[in-house]
């Protein structure tokens, strides 16, 4: 199993008790007098039967308080997610940090900025070198791209998917829209592996019948869940922290009551995505304060109060054209900022702008982040050997620490030196051609592509896959989708 | 059996074990083991040290530690070595080392001495805050063929100009060469203060020795 980063001391609070009890009773509030609008009759079935006041003409189901505080309990604060390879599979929640790749609809050029398609060889080896990266625990759907050249658009998805079994054995996310559900789950199984299905609200309030119709598969195919409900402050949300806090807890509740009324004891992992909308133009925000504080007031409640392993976006993307400045100083404090309030898994690697483009390069330079911010939330250990008063003694004030057993043994566990970030000299950096850390991580990826070999799948399993592939094919032909 | 203890010497250079590094050789010097195959045993082993750093498979405190465990044992096997009227292994040259007057850096200074030990140069350190007079007399008592200054402040850089000029003065300029180093100094102010050599990095330091002493 991938171990990820074990967090050794308390995430950092910012909401008090009582206002934690606010956001918490508004969210019950919302849902049992506003109610929840489920877009599939046989979820609503279900809810009724479970104690929800259901309309069936506008598809809303109230739900008691009792029923929400009863599905909180249900839901268990850590799960597995079985991969092909056992030692890649993860166990999600606690106080164990994972990171999971983002993703973009295109190919973003490092010197121009400017996204061009994505060829299927480009896709597979943006699969190779995450899978080559330590910390990229597990990848999201249609990862690293949304579109690729030559796939029709409603086949990308379980392209995407088979390539992510082919190159990877880490776990996946599966998807959920039109009915790519079939081939993804079918997919995992033919390689006895879980995916982590996906179900994803649309605010505000509601759950199309997509994702309905994903949770009843993923359940029964005995996979843990990954729920969200992508949204913007001051659209699809309220434009203040708190009032998108209880929106956003609101809409990702009735998500977990619907799945815990399903099969009841599922394993959830409940992912915050929220962005803030651009006054002047209407677009999404990413990196901003708002942002940050709603992850972290969102990661206090439902890692302390209600125990469910939880996820964040925030750090995915930046509103750079280009990997530069602005791209860590939008990424890098989200990315703090979740990991110390708590989160489980952060969604980092790679994504460059908004969710328009995607560079392996980035991703590449994303390692170095994630392992500085995993080794920062495992703290450091205080104990004879790390305190060790005698070698302070033996160096007294004219000796060096350099030349002690102490340094030999534990500098490396101390600090995290980054792969690719430039720690030379100035007249070495001048001597080795001045290079960017886009020169050095562009470096490391293409040897990582020469000589990163994944673990290639069965050629039973392979067969299966393009069977699999080819009845989708020919399920959205005969729909009119291709 | 004087194998098993060759190959003992060998690692308790290679498991940086400082501990007993004397103990060691004291072991091999009393179980009749060749001084000059000890010797060897010892130096074959901190060369393999540093072409571990070299291939960046190795760090700096193992390279420190392999060689200070070669400064407790080697002394040991010298002097057995002088016991038996043979004469060690030459060394690469004699090399004076230290920071100038006014800098209290070390870790520099110390990591291009070790490197220059670990190499096969005989290494006095002088260490730290060297005044001019002190590097001067250094020279004079033991007459090296290198004199390696380091200064980690620009404002101490100048004191290395100072001691090319005293070794100008006292009439021993030619007798050594002068290589320089340290974060301000660069090629352009080596060459202006009539020094026969820069390095950048320490493990230049130890080519640039090497070349000026005509050593492949």
């Amino acid at each position: 199993m991938q171990k990820g980063f074990k967090r050794k001391f308390e995430p950092i609070k910012i909401l008090s008790s009582s206002q934690i009890e606010q956001i918490h009773s508004a969210s019950l509030q919302v849902l049992e007098e506003v109610g929840f609008r489920y877009d599939s009759d046989k979820a609503l079935k279900l809810l009724q039967s479970n104690g929800c006041a259901v309309d069936y003409e506008t598809k809303i189901a109230k739900i008691p308080p009792d029923l929400i505080e009863e599905s909180i309990i249900k839901t268990p604060s850590s799960f597995m997610v079985r991969s092909r390879d056992p030692e890649k599979s993860i166990r999600l929640g606690g106080n164990t940090l994972y990171f999971m790749n983002s993703a973009g609809a295109r190919y973003c050029d490092v010197d121009t900025g400017i996204v061009t398609m994505p060829t299927l060889e480009q896709n597979n080896e943006g699969v190779i070198v995450s899978d080559a990266l330590d910390t990229v625990n597990v990848f999201p759907s249609y990862t690293p791209y949304f579109e690729i050249k030559g796939v029709p658009p409603v086949m990308s998805c379980p392209v995407s998917c088979a390539q992510r079994m082919r190159f990877s054995t880490k776990p996946s996310r599966g998807a959920q829209p039109t009915d790519t559900f079939i081939w993804e789950t079918q997919m995992a199984q033919a390689v006895d592996a879980q995916l982590m299905g996906c179900v994803e609200g649309a605010a505000p309030l509601s759950l199309a019948e997509d994702a309905c119709n994903a949770a009843f598969y993923y359940l029964d195919a005995g996979f843990p869940i990954y729920i969200a409900s992508g949204s913007i402050m001051g659209g699809s949300h309220p434009i203040t922290v708190a009032g998108a806090s209880v929106s956003h807890n609101a809409e990702l509740l009735a998500i977990v009551v619907l799945l815990q009324c399903i099969r009841p004891g599922c394993g959830i992992i409940a992912n915050n995505f929220v962005s803030a909308m651009n006054m002047a133009t209407g677009d999404l925000n990413f990196g901003t304060v708002a942002v940050a504080l709603h992850q972290m007031a969102y990661n206090q409640i439902w890692h302390s109060l209600y125990k469910i392993p939880i996820n964040n976006t925030g750090s995915a993307f930046s509103n750079s054209k280009k990997i530069d400045y602005q791209t860590a100083a939008e990424k890098l404090p989200l990315a703090m900022c979740s990991a110390l309030s708590g989160a489980n898994l952060i969604v980092l690697h790679g994504g460059v702008t908004g969710e328009l483009a995607y560079n392996p390069i980035l991703a590449v330079i994303d390692d170095d982040v994630a392992s500085t911010i995993g080794r920062i939330v495992e703290g450091f250990d205080i104990n004879d050997a790390t305190l060790d008063i005698d070698t302070i003694k033996e160096v007294g004030s004219t000796g060096t620490f350099l030349s002690t057993k102490q340094t030999r043994t534990l500098w490396k566990t101390e600090d995290y030196m980054p792969r690719v970030f430039d720690k030379t000299s100035y007249q070495e950096w001048l001597a080795g051609g001045q290079k960017t850390v886009i020169e050095k991580a562009k470096e490391r990826m293409i040897d990582i592509l020469a000589n990163h070999k994944p673990r290639p799948l069965a050629d039973e399993q392979d067969r299966e896959i393009n069977k699999i592939l080819s009845e989708a094919t020919k399920y959205y032909k005969k729909k009119g989708l291709i | 059996m004087s194998s098993d203890i060759l190959n003992q010497l060998k690692d308790v250079v290679l498991e940086f074990d400082i501990e007993n590094a004397e103990a060691v050789a004291k072991k091999a010097v009393e179980a009749g083991v060749s001084p000059l195959k000890a010797a060897a045993a010892l130096t074959g082993a901190i060369r393999e040290v540093g072409d571990k750093f070299g291939k960046g498979e190795f760090f700096l405190p193992d390279l420190v530690c392999a060689a200070e465990v070669l400064k407790k044992a080697l002394p040991v096997i010298n002097s057995a070595i002088e016991k038996n009227g043979e004469k060690a292994n030459k060394s690469l040259g004699k090399v004076i080392i230290g920071t100038v007057y006014g800098d209290v850096h070390s870790i520099g200074k110390g990591m291009v001495a070790t490197l220059l030990y670990v190499a096969g140069f005989e290494v006095i350190d002088l260490g730290i805050n060297v005044k001019g007079e002190d590097f001067l007399n250094a020279i004079k008592e033991n007459n090296p063929d290198i004199l390696a200054m380091s200064a980690l402040l620009t404002t101490t850089a100048a004191e290395q100009k100072n001691v090319v000029e005293g070794l100008k003065k006292e009439g021993i300029r030619d007798n050594v060469k002068v290589i320089v180093g340290g974060s301000p100094i660069n090629q352009e102010f080596a060459d202006s203060i009539g020094a026969d050599g820069y390095g950048a990095t320490a493990p230049e330091g130890v080519k640039i020795a090497k070349k000026l002493l005509g050593i492949s």
